[in-house]
């Protein structure tokens, strides 16, 4: 892959916090890693590391320490609304229903009513809620709801997307559905996605690369590629490979020793 | 007046109530039960106005101190045939509503308003705080002093008293919302102005709906108070004119006038509640 395919670019991106009366906190120091067009990248780290401050310097909710980050070329100074950032919770606005949490990203942009929904429809039918349209987020399972908070991450096209463990708060049935309906919809797309997850397993599932970062404060530790056909790729079917277990031992015991050490 | 028609016939009701409780006995046992609560409750309601009757005949207690359920009854006929007690209740409602209306309506924008600027919300702690801590009809004397002795000073006092309430109720509504959607819009590319649209104030809204439905109890207390104060009609006026003179009926009269008026602007505000609730 050429540099001009390079989508996300973060530069030895650091961030301390300080306090008024505690040390300051240094979360991450000198993380550097890029995203290419159309490519799934995944973070893996111990907890704590860093990985959610991380998502907030890409997304402009916060303004590093030091280095850059730059999205299609252009640094990203606080600026916001460049990346679709989907969080752990999904955060649909309990007032509004399916379709109207689905098109708030296009509202905020003043795209016309009409126009969005369109859009909203599309992606509510092809991603199966086809039907809930018009369903309060309290009528919905868990599953359903992180889908619709997917979709409204989809629905302006952004040129990066940031998952943030979406599906830690889920049963591991559900999960799995999800793992593969994420995989299948940001391939359809060929999204640019970062992707944060504890789950290794996850992270090799859905990842074209994995980048494992150490304990506090976060540094990238190493990058692994990821050698799997796109249509070996099935949660449970994946788990069979050997790339697919050796890869595995390999993460674990990066991780490992950052939990030993 | 259907209160005081309850009041005033509380003793033949009961009577003729015996026997549909004995004919309820055929039907299913929630209508039976409903029936038993409903017979207790008036038998209750009965005893208790027919002893406070045979105690005044007895001369157990006096009239003037405890008034009379029979006087009672004699009042409000006498105020419902001249008018005077639907002009008084009219009089008292409107200074209620006004009130209410304008300082709910108000006090619920200024709390809105005041996320939209942190230094301005950050500059009026101190006297939220303050006034949240204050027993707000304190300020009655004050008010009445500033609108004079007629209709205004009245509705004053209760728009000022509900507006207090409803400004630091919705400030308090804006501050309980999760910051995970603001930082969610905002990761969006959200402005300020698009959160405070989008989910400040419907977020707000469950919160504004309770402080409307405080507010109405405020409102009328504001009126009533004010009357006290300084009036020349209104429900108030003639339950204090009355108590200066030992007409303790013509008081019971006006209080359960004052009495239904709550019941009815209290339901009015739950109907409008139930709609402004999301979920
Ligand atoms: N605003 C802040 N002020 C001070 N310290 C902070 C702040 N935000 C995060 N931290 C600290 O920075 C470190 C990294 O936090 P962060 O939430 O980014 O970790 P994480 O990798 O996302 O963890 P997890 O895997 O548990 O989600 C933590 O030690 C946290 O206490
Ligand atoms: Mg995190």
């Amino acid at each position: 892959m050429s540099d001009a395919d390079i989508v996300l670019n973060a530069e030895r991106v650091g961030m301390t916090f300080e306090a008024a009366n505690a040390p300051p906190v240094t979360a991450i120091a000198d993380i550097g890693f890029q995203v290419h067009r159309g490519e799934v990248v995944a973070i893996v780290g111990p907890s704590g590391c860093g990985k959610t401050t991380l998502f907030n310097i890409i997304a402009g909710l916060l303004e590093p320490t030091g280095g850059r980050v730059e999205v299609n070329g252009e640094p990203v100074h606080s600026a916001t609304g460049h990346v679709g950032y989907m969080l752990q919770k999904d955060l649909l606005l309990p007032w509004r229903t399916v379709i109207d949490n689905v098109i708030i990203g296009l509202q905020v942009r003043n795209t016309p009513r009409k126009q969005a929904e369109a859009i909203a429809h599309e992606l509510i039918e092809s991603y199966g809620l086809k039907g809930f349209e018009h369903s309060y987020p309290s009528e919905l399972s868990g599953g359903m709801r992180q889908r619709v908070a997917f979709m409204r991450t989809l629905a302006f096209s952004p040129d990066v997307i940031l998952l943030d463990e979406p599906f830690s708060a889920l049963d591991s049935q559900t999960r799995l559905v999800l793992q593969s309906d994420v995989l299948r919809i940001i391939r359809e797309r060929q999204c640019s996605v970062v992707l944060v997850t504890h789950d290794v397993g996850e992270a090799i599932t859905m990842a074209d690369r994995i980048v494992v970062i150490t304990s506090r404060p976060g540094r990238v530790k190493s990058i692994h590629p990821v050698n799997i056909a796109p249509e070996q790729r099935h949660p449970l079917k994946i788990r069979k490979l050997p790339e697919f277990t050796a890869l595995y031992e390999t993460i674990w015991s990066e991780l490992g020793i950052d939990l030993a050490a | 007046m259907a209160n005081a028609e309850i009041v005033g016939r509380m003793p033949e009701q009961t009577a003729d109530r015996k026997p549909a409780k004995a004919s309820q006995r055929s039907i299913s046992a929630p209508w039976f039960a409903q029936g038993k609560i409903l017979f207790l409750q008036l038998l209750l309601i009965g005893g208790f106005l027919l002893l406070w009757e045979v105690a005044i005949r007895a001369e157990w207690i006096k009239v003037y101190l405890y008034g009379q359920p029979t006087g009672i009854w004699r009042e409000l006929v006498k105020g419902l045939t001249s008018g005077t007690l639907l002009r008084d209740t009219w009089v008292t409602g409107k200074e209620s509503i006004l009130g209410f209306l304008i300082g709910s309506i108000a006090g619920s924008a200024a709390g809105l308003l005041l996320w939209l600027s942190p230094t301005a919300a950050a500059v009026l702690r101190p006297l939220l705080i303050a006034l949240n801590g204050l027993p707000k009809i304190a300020l009655a004397p004050l008010i009445v002093v500033w609108f004079g002795v007629g209709i205004e000073s009245k509705i004053a006092v209760a728009a000022i008293i509900t507006f207090i309430v409803a400004m630091i109720t919705s400030y308090a509504g804006t501050q309980e919302i999760d910051g995970d959607y603001l930082k969610m819009l905002k990761a969006l590319g959200a402005s300020r102005l698009q959160m405070f649209r989008m989910v400040i104030v419907p977020g707000s809204l469950p919160w504004i709906a309770s402080a409307f439905r405080l507010n109405i109890g405020f409102a009328m207390i504001g009126a009533v108070v004010g009357e006290y104060i300084s009036a020349d009609q209104g429900l108030g006026y003639q339950i204090y004119y009355a108590g200066t003179l030992y007409n303790l009926n013509a008081v019971w009269g006006g209080i359960l006038a004052l009495m239904l008026l709550a019941v009815l602007l209290d339901s009015a505000v739950g109907w409008v509640e139930r709609r402004m609730k999301w979920r």
